[in-house]
């Protein structure tokens, strides 16, 4: 498969490789998995309470060049972002930065799910997104 | 498309979605007539243009996901010699185009419908259940974790490889893995299983003549079984790969 060199680069040099404090309550923690092909990648962020900006950004992907690139180009993009700013971020804007082709299109899906999940995780830890009855949605998230 | 020839069915070679293939379903091109089960003409005995059937249609087969794998070699070797190209060389365009596509379309047909689990991923796209990128299909979070977890094992013992420690320490990792390779290879052997029971679940509706509802049951959960294996066979892969690099 011919990567283009954006994806290259990202998949040489990835760009914040690594993870975050899991227990710590300001870090949220996306785990997803595509069952396309059973790759799994976490991203983690690190939000500023009084801003709501995310201050770092973390990831691990055990999967193909597109999604390490996707997930790397994910925590880029996030960073220095507010938490509805990155919930912004589309899996076609990923796909047009890193010229994906049709078939690696589930690998960049995979990092705005990672980005989501992480920042559901955030929120539920803050409680911002207990329901009703006290529990909340993303808690299946990521645990 | 060449002029002088007259095509009675929408030109062959303008349809885009020909490999979507199976048995013909209109009328016969050639004379009208009700067109057989096997790719040709009950009546004139011509060749026919690749139907919509799907691939389970192509055989001549119900759309049941257990399959007699030597029943299904056998129709597709009767199939190829019937539909071979070289039968029609002395044949009209349209019958060529016919024969090409046809035979082209057999082999999709046969490598999709030949492993139990690309049957079943079949079966689902053709049912709109299971779409590249589409449909959200999250797996348990538990086995995410579990999977991600080896992996970075794995990470880890391909580092100590690389830095050339062979130690008491890559040992360890090694046994870890070995014992983690058992588990999943058993938790395989699990959802295999499932996936068999998912199977019957669905030849059972459809031969019961079961409404939609029970089929869209038996999609759901061979969807489900089809998701967790890809995460636990991928995962033995490596594993395996990585363990064998490493003896
Ligand atoms: S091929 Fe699966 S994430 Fe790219
Ligand atoms: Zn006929």
């Amino acid at each position: 498969m011919a990567y283009s060199n954006k994806v290259i680069d990202h998949y040489e040099n990835p760009r914040n490789v690594g993870s975050l404090p899991k227990n710590d309550p300001e870090v949220g923690t996306g785990m997803v998995g595509a069952p396309e092909c059973g790759d799994v990648m976490r991203l983690q962020i690190k939000v500023n309470p009084e801003t709501q900006v995310i201050e770092d950004a973390k990831f691990k992907t055990f999967g193909c060049g597109s999604a390490i690139a996707s997930s790397s180009l994910a925590t880029e993009w996030v960073k220095g972002k507010t938490v509805e700013d990155a919930l912004r971020i589309k899996n076609t804007d990923i796909v047009r930065e890193l010229s994906l082709p049709p078939v690696k299109i589930h690998c960049s899906v995979l990092a705005e799910d990672a980005i989501k999940a992480a920042i559901g995780d955030w929120k539920r830890k803050r409680g911002d997104e207990a329901g009703p009855n006290g529990t909340s949605a993303a808690a299946s998230q990521a645990e | 498309m060449t002029s002088g020839l007259r095509f009675p069915t929408p030109g062959i070679d303008e349809r885009t979605d020909m490999h979507a293939s199976p048995s013909p379903s209109t009328a016969c091109w050639n004379c009208g007539g009700a067109p057989g089960p096997g790719h040709f003409c009950a009546a004139c005995g011509k060749i026919q243009p690749p139907g919509d059937g799907g691939y389970f249609a192509f055989f001549a087969l119900p759309e049941k996901l257990g399959v007699d794998r030597e029943d299904l070699e056998r129709r597709y070797l009767a199939l190829s010699w019937k539909l071979h190209p070289d039968n029609f060389v002395r044949a009209g365009e349209y019958e060529r185009n016919c024969s090409l596509e046809l035979s082209s379309a057999l082999n999709d047909a046969y490598r999709a419908l030949c492993d139990p689990v690309s049957r079943a991923e079949y079966l689902l796209e053709r049912h709109g259940v299971r779409k590249e990128g589409q449909t959200k299909q999250q797996a348990p979070p538990e086995l995410l974790e579990e999977v991600f977890e080896l992996n970075e094992w794995l990470d880890e013992l391909r580092s100590a490889r690389e830095a050339g420690s062979r130690g008491a320490e890559t040992s360890e990792l090694r046994e870890r893995l070995e014992g983690a390779r058992q588990a999943f290879e058993e938790k395989l052997a699990a959802v295999d299983a499932e996936l068999g029971a998912g199977f019957a679940e669905w030849d059972a509706a459809t031969d019961g003549g079961a409404g939609d509802a029970a089929r869209g049951r038996a999609m759901a959960r061979l969807n489900e079984v089809l998701n967790r294996r890809s995460y636990i066979r991928n995962l033995v892969a490596s594993v395996t790969r990585e363990l064998e690099n490493d003896a």
